[in-house]
């Protein structure tokens, strides 16, 4: 089964606009996404660096935060985007 | 490579690949000679300064006077950055970018301290509307 993984950071302001559109995926769609807090917890930032290959190429070749992931497909997302991307990237 | 380098005059420092031709403190010509890092070190260790969030909040107003860019007028948004960045120095030794994760190779990392050379970012570059990633600073309008 897909795993749908949301990296942010708690002083990242797209992380903190992109808190509601996932809140209203999770209530509208009821897929789940976990939220991992990156920069406050060093066991979040260190599965963040552990898929760094699969991240950066996708994220400007950086680790950015938010970034959502599918750890199955390996589907990435990352920055402020639009609702109806998200919910693309979730419901596939 | 950089190397370290000190006024003889005055005793400024500078990291670089090449000295200063003038001593930007006490104006004098080709006053610099390599040292090494632990004397650089040492000198630096003197100083005593401080950068507060006021503090660099008017540093950074200071670094985009001139400059095509501006600091955000978003003041929460910036309010939000600005405790980011030094929770970041706080709890892992640097001024980094709370919207991008440090991959602990230094070398790599030190290209998230705050301010980036973001004007060579996707986000920023030919864009008018162009930003640096966790938007602190903008394009000026």
């Amino acid at each position: 089964m897909n795993k749908l993984l949301m990296f942010h950071g708690r002083e990242c302001p797209h992380c903190i606009a992109m808190m509601p559109h996932v809140d209203r995926l999770e209530k509208e769609t009821g897929v789940e996404i976990e939220r991992l807090e990156v920069w406050h917890n060093e066991k979040n930032a260190d599965l963040m660096r552990a898929y760094r290959e699969i991240i950066e190429p996708k994220c400007g070749g950086q680790l950015r935060t938010p970034t959502f992931m599918n750890t199955e497909t390996n589907d990435i997302l990352c920055g402020e985007i639009k609702y109806e991307e998200l919910e693309d990237w979730a419901t596939k | 490579m950089k190397k370290f380098w000190r006024c003889h005059v005055c005793n400024d420092v500078h990291y670089g690949v090449n000295p200063p031709e003038v001593c930007p403190t006490c104006l004098v010509k080709k006053a610099y000679m390599e040292i090494s890092s632990e004397e650089a070190k040492k000198i630096s260790g003197r100083s005593e300064s401080t950068v507060d969030k006021v503090d660099f909040r008017k540093a950074i107003e200071k670094f985009s006077e001139g400059n095509q860019f501006q600091v955000n007028p978003d003041k929460k948004r910036v309010e939000t950055l600005l405790e980011g960045i030094f929770n970041c120095e706080k709890n892992h030794g640097m001024k980094y970018c709370p919207c991008r994760l440090i991959t602990k190779n230094f070398e790599d990392d030190l290209k998230l301290v705050c301010p980036c050379n973001f004007r060579i970012h996707e986000t920023y570059k030919n864009k008018e509307d162009g930003e640096c990633w966790c938007g602190l600073f903008i394009r000026r309008q």
